[in-house]
């Protein structure tokens, strides 16, 4: 009998391993990944054009210039790789130092509808056109990322296939959780100087 | 897994044990968690036409005259533009709207993806070109913000909604016509409409990501496994059938086709009547065959979704797009 008992054991669990799932939810949460740094990255790589058409302006705010210039080189320092995304800690600072970036930029914004001749720059309008595109685009890959997450998570945590995650080493991701954010997956509303700026979702 | 715990169920009677067995089985073929989100956003309308219009902005007269230039457009490049006029789209901003409009109405086409939508919320005053990733750049943000300041906004201010649209498209599609995609296609049958039981069902896999490499390794070795326990719990003949019926009624839910049903359930019949004699389990064997270990038999319930075409020449979605939150918005 045991041997029969045994093999309705072997039958079942070949229906629910979920093995090929782990490969492809694996695959997908990486790739979703990459694309929320490639978009962070963008980010970064326009600040330093902004900053420098921010600085013609000899009056502006030196104070939040200097803001976003820090806050730049803290997020870029912070390098959040597939493997390292493992660890909750080390992806929450990452979290953090986009989630400043994002603050001071949308601070410079705010602080910059006060110089006109800063908001008439052409340079300065096309680069705020781009941040806004680029904010979009994290807000997108970010949602993906969670979905992608979500999805992965819920093989990984429940039964039967929370077995095979633990076999073959396939711990639960972590996701962006609400903080400094209104909530998740939503990036940090850069201002572009709507007299009644919608909130966020 | 602890072994010990599945001793007592040897216990019990027979017929009792192999409709356990068998409901095991099924239960765990459908354990296939969904995730539910409730969610109090607008809704996004059904995409009707290439211009959906839910703010009576348009007369019919304007309407069929934008919806004409935009079939034609796509008759002519296979590009898809489409317009929508919402009144708001709170508690989303009009970002987020626009690329779940874009992302669910799948605009474009499907291997290439050159998908575009004009999303304007009346009431909240703002206007969105919503980019597909495969005409970024064609229509890169900066070229989008310029439509908008341009051709948009004077003419919507003027209350000239007609008129702006009609300009930003002028724009628009000179951008896309520039930007050297490949020519249209005449349209072919909707893939998300074949049903797998046609002759085509061994192209390996269908939209809903069933993969017929799973149910052949479900058929040719969970399905001897199983048959011979439930020959040797219910005898050669009543086994065999109950096999057949179990993997028949699997193989419907996964594929919602009855000829596959029947014919997995043969099949089964089939290899359940062979003699198999079990596998012996020798103490310290570990791994499984590679075969099995790779056997992932959790994603073939995918929900059979059929994509509501809609009749009288009007919009097809193309199937592509993907939009990643490129474009520009605008208020006026």
């Amino acid at each position: 009998m045991r041997p029969l008992i045994l093999t309705l054991l072997l039958t079942l669990l070949l229906g629910g391993c979920g093995y090929n799932d782990f490969q492809s939810l694996d695959e997908q949460s990486t790739a979703a990944w990459s694309e929320v740094q490639n978009q962070y990255q963008r980010r970064a790589d326009l600040v330093p054009n902004l900053v420098a058409t921010v600085k013609a302006e000899a009056k502006f705010e030196q104070d939040t210039l200097t803001q976003v210039i820090e806050a730049r080189s803290r997020a870029t320092a912070i390098q959040v790789t597939p493997e390292t995304l493992k660890d909750p800690q080390a992806f929450e600072r990452y979290q953090q130092a986009q989630a400043q970036l994002g603050g001071a930029l949308s601070k410079l914004l705010a602080v910059s509808e006060a110089y006109p001749d800063l908001k008439s720059n052409q340079s300065f309008r096309d680069l705020r056109v781009q941040l806004e595109g680029t904010e979009n685009r994290i807000t997108v890959a970010r949602n993906r990322y969670i979905q992608a997450v979500q999805a992965y998570n819920v093989k990984a945590r429940s039964f039967p296939t929370n077995i095979t995650a633990r076999v073959f080493g396939y711990a639960p991701k972590p996701a962006f959780t609400a903080s400094g954010d209104a909530q998740s997956g939503v990036a940090p509303k850069v201002d572009f100087g709507n007299p009644n700026p919608q909130p966020a979702r | 897994m602890p072994l010990a715990f599945f001793v007592s169920f040897s216990k019990l009677s027979r017929p009792v044990r192999a409709w356990l067995a068998a409901a095991a089985l099924l239960l765990m073929a459908l354990f296939a968690p969904g995730l539910a989100q409730a969610q109090k956003l607008q809704p996004i309308p059904a995409p009707a036409m290439h211009v959906t219009d839910n703010t009576n902005t348009f007369d019919a007269r304007q309407k069929s005259a934008l919806e004409a230039r935009l079939v034609n457009f796509e008759q002519a490049t296979g590009s898809q533009v489409a317009i929508l006029m919402v009144q708001t789209t709170a508690p989303e901003d009009i970002a987020a709207y626009a690329n779940r409009v874009g992302n669910t109405w799948k605009i474009g086409r499907r291997a290439i993806g050159d998908g575009l939508v004009i999303i304007v919320a009346k009431r909240d005053r703002k206007v969105r070109i919503e980019v597909a990733k495969a005409l970024e750049g064609a229509v890169p943000d900066l070229a989008a913000k310029e439509v908008i300041d341009e051709a948009i906004t004077p003419a919507f201010r003027a209350g000239d909604y007609v008129g702006g649209l009609s300009n930003a498209l002028d724009r628009l599609e000179t951008r896309i016509r520039a930007e050297a995609l490949p020519s249209p296609t005449p349209p072919a049958p909707d893939a998300a409409q074949a049903s797998i039981d046609g002759d085509d069902a061994l192209a390996g896999r269908n939209p809903n990501g069933f993969q017929w490499y799973d149910l052949a390794v479900f058929l040719f070795i969970a399905v001897p496994l199983l048959g011979g326990v439930l020959r040797r719990l219910l005898g050669r003949g009543f086994g065999s059938v109950l096999a057949a019926a179990i993997v028949g009624g699997l193989a419907f839910l996964f594929t919602w086709s009855v000829p596959a049903a029947g014919v997995a359930a043969v099949l089964a019949w089939v290899l359940a009547m062979l003699s198999w004699s079990g596998l012996s389990s020798r103490p310290g064997m570990r791994g499984l065959p590679g075969v099995i270990a790779g056997s992932g038999f959790g994603n073939v319930l995918g929900g059979s979704s059929r994509g509501s075409s809609s009749g009288g020449g009007g919009f097809r979605s193309g199937g592509g797009g993907d939009f990643g939150g490129g474009g520009a918005s605008g208020d006026w």
